[in-house]
Parts: structure tokens; C-alpha cells; sequence
């Protein structure tokens, strides 16, 4: 009985460590309005204190993306890791290819990566543009799949999010008939 | 003194009802301390010192302080520029965490050379590393308070450790922010703990002394004292030796403070926290370093992912010296007859050391190797040489007594006592 | 006892100073600032008043252009020398970016108005947002930028904070080398800055302001005011900090001395018995 009521009492104090609602309001769902971006640029937006990365992606982009020669320098080619939901399983990680959203938090140790989308360049002549960690030289794809030989284990998160109307989209909220929590995935 | 304190009526009147001033007289005149103690036994009370100014100016500058992430920073740049002597008492703050630290690290070396961990001061020795954890949570969160690049992005870092916790990780890593992020929240709550810790640690360090006393110092021959011709009483004769050590070693933290008061610090946390601009380096206090450095060197090990082994390799390393005393095999104290010994305890503090350096610089190259070589030598050095040199070594012949080596050093200059460590 | 603490002591700093040596590759690429004289350096440095007036002249001329300082005060500026009555009317003027303090008038509505001394130095923008669409590019506030650069004011070694903002600002822009391709429209090549694409145009050039005491304003003349300016502005209270410390180094030494003699004193007894013990 004495057990019961001491944890009666640390409950409390415990539970009040965790998010409070006002915390968790402000981390509400946002709208994108995407219609202004162009072929080839990213915006990045904060949702529940994280950047967002929304790139849209060219069909030039998006080729070597399915080369089978470019899946074997990555870790995860087939995003086996649980990283991303169901609707983002797949070759492009997102709901439509030519838009991709990620979770731009370096999956290694937290810094945010830059959007190198260049092919070649001061990576090498054999880089084939996507994002580069500054703080310990991690590096994805333009699909946000982490090559082999960097420090990062597991691609880049994709957040829910789900298109309402063409060009808006509401990242934080799952397309209907998914319950994807950007917390139960292997890794931030 | 024991003396005029009775004769006072008023001490006599108070001691009646709080024997605090029969305490004290026990403590210090009657309380029978090695009469061959080196100055390395004056650092346990210089960290005692720096507890004591480390939660005095604590206090003054939580008297300015705001923690609210858009005040932080313009508060403790307030402090430098408007309090009266705020920049003083900050100063002696930022700089008294790394002196703490040095004081302390040096009086555990001296644990480990001395075998001061060894019978019966086992719990003593624990509760001391119990208080190096507290002091380590506590200068952690502390760095955070002033909202500095560094503050955020290490703050990021570490919390970010417990992710590697299977299943539950993320969960806890949740809770600890108090948000979806390090924010506000975990700002607050680490500046409500900064304040609770180190009086946990007066705790603990009371508890520390208590078991001192039980069985009084260990010394530099590791013998035990047979007799009153092996002590002499702590006051006068360790009370002015640590007030001249703490003189000289107010020098180095003056000269520190007055004049290079930023040197162990990073540069990097005089940039404001910026959640969506990481540093280059995310480089944690000097005094965390060897630990940084264990965490980041170890790889995937079997099923176990790089990052979890990492966590559980540096978390490993304090458990180690928390069973220290029943690592060490050997029933001789102090290295000083230990010759084998001996080398391998520089072996480790150059280990230290190296780590402390690997720590500073970015896992790439020679970096990693040096930092893993390292790391396997720490381990290497408690569980696996310890226990066997214990068995195998032969040590020196020990000395009779304390005062029978002490007087020996005196016949015959150039032995014992004058060949110190 | 002695060598061996010595080859210890010896060994860390040994070890201290292999630390300290940068190893990213950026270091590589960035040259090392030269190490300048500053009137601040050392235990006994003190802050040129007459160099860090002309360099709020520039800051005032120059660099609020497009540079906040939001933790110094125009209050502040007596320490550096103005009296109260010179501080008032610098205050009262804007600086170069004209801006006056936001204020509210007696029906509660947004005004602007000039500045008084307790008020912070007005900033060139309302919000990064807005000097970001300016400037397509966000400069950093300078109220501590020499502290937060490199080794920060006075190191034990290495780059000081001062020594790299004087190189960035003086030395960094000549000479752009051939192959230099600007990553936007807005970057300029510098050497000393990380990356060597820096958004800031070079601030200084010959007599790029006119100092009110007479001074020729070389281009480095203007570097080493500004500078001097920028480091009164980290740290207001460094020369009171030096004053202060002097004064505790010297009652720290003798007190040392006086504990040394009374250790001695009181230990003798101790030694004496063991020195009488023998045969």
C-alpha cells in the first residue's frame, strides 16, 4: 500500500517533466504554400522546433535517384530502416516525386545538413547532389538516403504530412487512413 | 584551543544544548591524522573549497540570472557589464567549474596511486565517485544556463544520447526536453536542478567525510598508523598546510580569473543560441573531453549499434572506478612499493590525458585510432591488469611503521620519505 | 619528487598544447591572422580611450549601416570617456541608418523617438527577418563579436578574437585569387573568413570618415580604432578587472609567504622530534 502511494505521488511530478499542452499546441500542424517553389529549390520551415527541408525535385534530380549503381554507395537503399511512413516508402521517400519533405536533423549527432544539390563540385566528381553535414561529413541523397562510410546510421526522417488542394501542403498531419508518429521512428 | 573554548560560558552554555564546539575540538585536535601526509592530501579540501565558492557565487548570480531562452544571454551579459562586480563573480563562477575539476581529478589520482580506495575505505571511495557524477550532471547543466551556441548544441548532443536507449529511448529523450526539442522548458528545468544538485553533493560530501573519519586518512606508505607516534593532530599542523595550499592555489585560479578568464572556455558560446545554425565543433568543457572522446570511438560492436555502445563504454568507464576496490587485487596500498604498478598508474594518467586530446578534435583519421587505442587501454588497465597484477607482482618490503620510515628517511637522506612518489 | 611533478607538468602542457591545435580542415584552408599589439593585451592592458572613441565614430558612421549592438547603452559611453553631456547628444543623433527608438506615445500608438543615454544603441532592423530581405544576408550583432571569434580577448595563445576581426577587415579582401567564384551576388572574397565567402562588402578604405580629433584615417588606422572600439564594447570592465587582479595577485603572493613561514614554524616541532629520534 505504501508502494501504491508513493508512486500516487511521484506520478504527478514525473508526468509534468513531459510536454506541457502549451508546448504541445505550438506544436500543431503547419501549411506550406509551395506554389512559389521552383525546380531545384528548397525552403526550409520549423515544425515543433525541427527544420523541415521541402525541396522540389526535378525529373533530372529525380533520375539517378533509381540507378541501381547509385543504391549500392548507399546504406539504406530501400529505406528498410523505420525512418519514414508507408506513403514514403518508396524510391523517391515521399507522396509525390517531384516534392520531397525530410526532417533536416542530421541523423548522427543532430546538426542540420546543407542542401548541396550540385552534382560534383568540392565533394568529388562523383557526387551526385543531395545534402552534406558539415560537423562530421555525413552525407544523403537527394531522397535523403544516407550513403555507406559516413558516421550517420539511418536516412534522413520524412515527417507526416499530406497535400491539401496542389500546392499546400500541412506537414505534422498524415494523409487519411495513416497513423504515422514521427516519434516512433528508429532514429531522429 | 580545546581548552579556552571550554572555559567560555557562553561556549559552554551552547555546547550543552549543540555539541558543535566539542565536535569541532575532536575533530580537529584530538581526531589523529598520519603525521607523513604529502601535498597531495591537501586536495580533498581544496575541493571542499571550491564547493563552498562554486554555490556562493552560484547563488549571487542566480540573484541576476532569467532563465527564459529570449533573456538568457542579455542576462548574463548584464551581469558582465551592469551588476556591480558581476563580471567577478561570474568570472569566479565559469572558472571555479574547471578548478573544481582539476582539484578533484588530482585528488582521485591520488586515490588511485595510494590505494586509498583499498579496505576499509571502499565506501568512502564510492560515495566520492558518487559525488564526481553529481559534480559532472551539475557542470553540465550549468554550461547550458547561459544560452550559448555551445550551451544549445551540447546540450542537443547529449540528450540526444539517450535515443540510443532501445525501445523507450525516444520516450525519454521526449520527457527530458519537455518539448519536441531542447527549448525552454529544458532550460528551466536544468537551471531548478543546476541550483538542487550541489546541495546533494554537500550531502553526499558530508556522508564522505563522515566515512573519512571512521578510519582516518590513508598516507603515502599505505600502512596503516599503529600508534600516537604515527599521528599528530589535524590542527594546527593540517589546518595551516591546507591554508598555504590553498594559497598557492588561489594564485593560479586569481591569475585565471583576473587575466584569463576566458582561456578554458570556447569562443563559440559568446554566439547566442541559434536552434537552426550548428556550429562547426561541438566541443563539450575540457573536463568532459576523456569522456567524449570513449563515447565517440567506439564502432558497431556485434548486434549493438555504434552510437549505444558509445553511451554504454562512457558510462562504463565511471562504473569502473566504481568497483575499483575489488578490481585491484593486491593487499598493498600505495604504489610507492608497488614497482610494477607504478609505471602502468602513469600509463593511465597519460591515457587520460591522450583521451582528454581526442576528445578536443574531430573522429577523422589518426584521431580514431589513437582515440580507440585509448579507450581499450582504459578498460585493459582495470579489468584485466589490475586483477592479475595484484596476484603476480611482488611488491617492495613495507616499512614497519610510519614513524619508523619516517625517522629512517631522517638517518639516511635520499630514502623513503625524501624520494617521495 | 620534483623532476618527476616536473616531466609530469611538462607533459600536459605538452599535451594541453597539441589540443589546442585546430585540426578541421577548414583551418587548413584559413590562413592564420598575424598577431597585432593591442593597447588591451596583457595583465596590465588597459583600452586606448582616444582609439576607441574613433572607433564608435566608425562604428556610428559605418557600421550600424547594417551591425546592431543591442547590449551597450549610449550610457555606456561615458566609461570610454564622453561626459554626460556629449553622451546626450549622441544619443539624441541617429547613426548612420537614421532609425530612432520605437517607442509608444500617450495614447498608447507606435512612435518613433530619439534616443537617451539609458537607452541601447539603435539597431539597423527591427528583426533578422527584415535585414535578411535587406541584405540577403543577416549581420551578426557586434556587441561581443570579438570574443566570439577565434580565441576571444586575451588567450593564453593562439588567434585572438581582435587579431582575427582586424585581419578579416584590413588584410582579408586584397586579393581575390583567380579562380574565386562568388556563391551568390552579395559574397566577397575574404581570406580569413571560414569558407572565404563573406556577404559583407569591405566597411573600410582610406578616409572613409573623418575623425573628429584630427587623426589621419588610414585604412588601418581604421581597423585598429574599430577594433579597440569592439573590444571596450565585448568587455567594458577588462581595465578594472586588470586593476583588481593586480591588487589580488600581490596580497595573494605575500599571504603565501606568510602561511609558508608559519607552516614551518609550526611543523618544526614536528621535524625537530624526528630529528632528535635518531641516534
Amino acid at each position: 500500500m505504501g508502494a501504491v502511494g508513493a508512486a500516487a505521488v511521484a506520478w504527478p511530478l514525473i508526468n509534468s517533466m513531459s510536454p506541457a499542452r502549451d508546448t504541445l499546441a505550438a506544436g500543431a500542424p503547419v501549411d506550406i504554400d509551395i506554389s512559389h517553389l521552383d525546380e531545384g529549390q528548397q525552403i526550409v520551415v520549423l515544425w515543433r522546433s525541427r527544420p523541415i527541408f521541402i525541396m522540389h525535385r526535378s525529373a533530372a534530380e529525380l533520375k539517378p535517384l533509381q540507378d541501381p549503381q547509385h543504391d549500392r554507395v548507399l546504406r539504406d537503399p530501400n529505406s528498410e530502416q523505420f525512418q519514414q511512413p508507408d506513403y514514403a516508402k518508396n524510391w523517391h521517400r515521399s507522396v509525390k516525386p517531384e516534392l520531397l519533405v525530410l526532417v533536416g536533423i542530421c541523423t548522427h549527432l543532430g546538426c542540420i545538413p546543407i542542401f548541396t544539390p550540385d552534382p560534383g563540385g568540392n565533394l568529388g566528381a562523383d557526387w551526385p547532389g543531395g545534402y552534406f553535414c558539415p560537423c562530421h561529413g555525413s552525407k544523403y541523397d537527394l531522397a535523403g538516403r544516407v550513403f555507406q562510410g559516413v558516421p550517420a546510421p539511418f536516412n534522413l526522417p520524412v515527417p507526416p504530412y499530406n497535400f491539401v488542394g496542389d500546392t499546400m501542403i500541412r506537414i505534422g498531419e498524415n494523409p487519411p487512413g495513416s497513423n504515422y508518429d514521427l516519434s516512433s521512428i528508429e532514429q531522429l | 584551543m580545546a581548552n579556552s573554548t571550554k572555559q567560555n560560558p557562553l561556549v559552554r552554555w551552547i555546547d550543552y544544548r549543540l555539541p558543535i564546539f566539542s565536535f569541532m575540538a575532536h575533530e580537529l585536535n584530538e581526531y589523529p591524522t598520519p603525521r607523513n601526509l604529502s601535498y597531495w592530501w591537501n586536495f580533498g579540501s581544496l575541493a571542499g573549497i571550491m564547493l563552498v565558492i562554486m554555490i556562493t557565487t552560484g547563488i549571487f548570480l542566480a540573484m541576476q540570472y532569467t532563465p527564459h531562452v529570449s533573456m538568457a544571454f542579455d542576462s548574463v551579459e548584464r551581469i558582465m557589464r551592469d551588476v556591480n562586480y558581476g563580471w567577478l563573480v561570474r568570472y569566479i563562477h565559469m572558472n571555479g567549474a574547471s578548478f573544481f575539476f582539476i582539484v578533484t581529478y588530482i585528488h582521485i589520482f591520488r586515490g588511485i596511486y595510494y590505494g586509498s580506495y583499498k579496505s576499509p575505505r571502499e565506501l568512502l571511495w564510492m560515495l566520492g565517485v558518487v559525488i564526481l557524477l553529481l559534480m559532472m550532471a551539475t557542470a553540465f547543466m550549468g554550461y547550458v544556463l547561459p544560452w550559448g551556441q555551445m550551451s544549445y548544441w551540447g546540450a542537443t548532443v547529449i540528450t540526444n544520447l539517450f535515443s540510443a536507449i532501445p525501445i523507450v529511448g525516444n520516450d525519454i529523450v521526449t520527457w527530458l526536453w519537455g518539448g519536441f526539442a531542447v527549448g525552454n522548458p529544458t532550460l528551466n528545468r536544468f537551471y531548478s536542478l543546476h541550483y538542487l544538485l550541489p546541495f546533494l553533493i554537500v550531502g553526499v560530501v558530508m556522508l564522505h567525510l563522515i566515512a573519512l573519519h571512521q578510519h582516518g586518512s590513508n598516507n603515502p606508505l599505505g600502512i596503516d598508523r599503529k600508534g600516537p607516534q604515527d599521528s599528530i593532530p589535524f590542527h594546527p599542523y593540517y589546518t595551516i598546510k591546507d591554508m598555504f595550499g590553498l594559497a598557492v592555489f588561489l594564485i593560479f585560479y586569481a591569475a585565471m580569473v583576473f587575466f584569463w578568464p576566458n582561456a578554458l572556455g570556447d569562443s563559440q558560446n559568446y554566439i547566442e543560441a541559434n536552434p537552426l545554425q550548428t556550429p562547426p565543433e561541438i566541443v563539450p568543457e575540457w573536463y568532459f573531453l576523456p569522456f567524449y572522446a570513449i563515447l565517440r570511438s567506439v564502432p558497431d560492436i556485434l548486434f549493438i549499434p555504434a552510437k549505444l555502445a558509445g553511451v554504454l563504454a562512457m558510462f562504463g568507464s565511471i562504473g569502473l572506478l566504481f568497483i575499483l576496490p575489488w578490481l585491484d587485487t593486491s593487499r598493498v596500498r600505495s604504489a610507492r612499493f608497488r614497482p610494477i604498478y607504478k609505471w602502468f598508474f602513469w600509463v593511465l594518467v597519460l591515457d587520460a590525458l591522450a583521451l582528454g586530446v581526442v576528445g578536443a578534435h574531430r573522429p577523422e583519421g589518426w584521431w580514431i585510432v589513437i582515440g580507440r587505442a585509448a579507450t581499450l587501454y582504459y578498460y585493459f588497465h582495470f579489468v584485466i591488469l589490475l586483477p592479475l597484477l595484484g596476484k603476480f607482482e611482488r611488491p617492495l618490503p613495507l616499512p614497519v611503521s610510519i614513524s619508523a620510515a619516517v625517522l629512517a628517511s631522517h638517518r639516511r637522506p635520499g630514502t623513503v620519505a625524501s624520494e617521495k612518489a | 619528487m620534483m623532476r618527476r611533478t616536473l616531466i609530469a607538468g611538462g607533459l600536459i602542457a605538452a599535451l594541453v598544447v597539441a589540443a589546442a591545435m585546430p585540426s578541421r580542415a577548414q583551418e587548413e584552408e584559413t590562413p592564420t591572422p598575424p598577431k597585432q599589439y593591442w593597447s588591451f593585451d596583457g595583465p596590465f592592458g588597459t583600452f586606448d580611450r582616444a582609439s576607441a572613441q574613433r572607433g564608435f565614430q566608425i562604428f556610428a558612421e559605418v557600421c550600424s549601416q547594417c551591425h546592431s549592438m543591442n547590449l551597450v547603452h549610449y550610457g555606456d559611453l561615458e566609461r570610454l570617456g564622453f561626459s554626460p553631456e556629449q553622451v546626450k547628444a549622441i544619443a539624441a543623433k541617429p547613426f548612420v541608418n537614421g532609425k530612432k527608438v520605437a517607442d509608444i506615445d500617450d495614447e498608447g500608438n507606435p512612435i518613433e523617438r530619439d534616443a537617451r543615454p539609458s537607452d541601447a544603441f539603435v539597431a539597423p532592423f527591427a528583426n533578422p527577418k527584415q535585414a535578411l530581405a535587406t541584405l540577403h544576408a543577416i549581420p551578426p550583432d557586434l556587441s561581443v563579436i570579438v570574443k566570439a571569434r577565434a580565441g576571444g580577448l586575451n588567450p593564453l595563445f593562439g588567434v585572438s578574437g581582435p587579431d582575427y576581426v582586424y585581419a578579416l577587415l584590413i588584410e582579408g579582401y586584397a586579393n581575390p585569387p583567380a579562380d574565386f567564384k562568388p556563391a551568390s551576388p552579395t559574397s566577397n572574397y575574404d581570406k580569413y573568413f571560414p569558407g572565404h565567402q563573406i556577404s559583407m562588402p569591405p566597411p573600410l578604405s582610406e578616409d572613409r570618415v573623418t575623425y573628429a580629433d584630427g587623426t589621419k584615417a588610414t585604412e588601418e588606422q581604421e581597423g585598429r580604432d574599430i577594433v579597440t572600439f569592439l573590444a571596450w564594447a565585448a568587455e567594458p570592465t577588462l581595465e578594472e578587472r586588470h586593476r583588481t587582479g593586480i591588487a589580488a595577485m600581490l596580497f595573494l603572493v605575500s599571504l603565501t609567504g606568510v602561511l609558508y613561514a608559519g607552516k614551518r614554524r609550526i611543523w618544526s616541532d614536528v621535524h625537530r622530534d624526528e630529528h632528535d629520534k635518531e641516534d
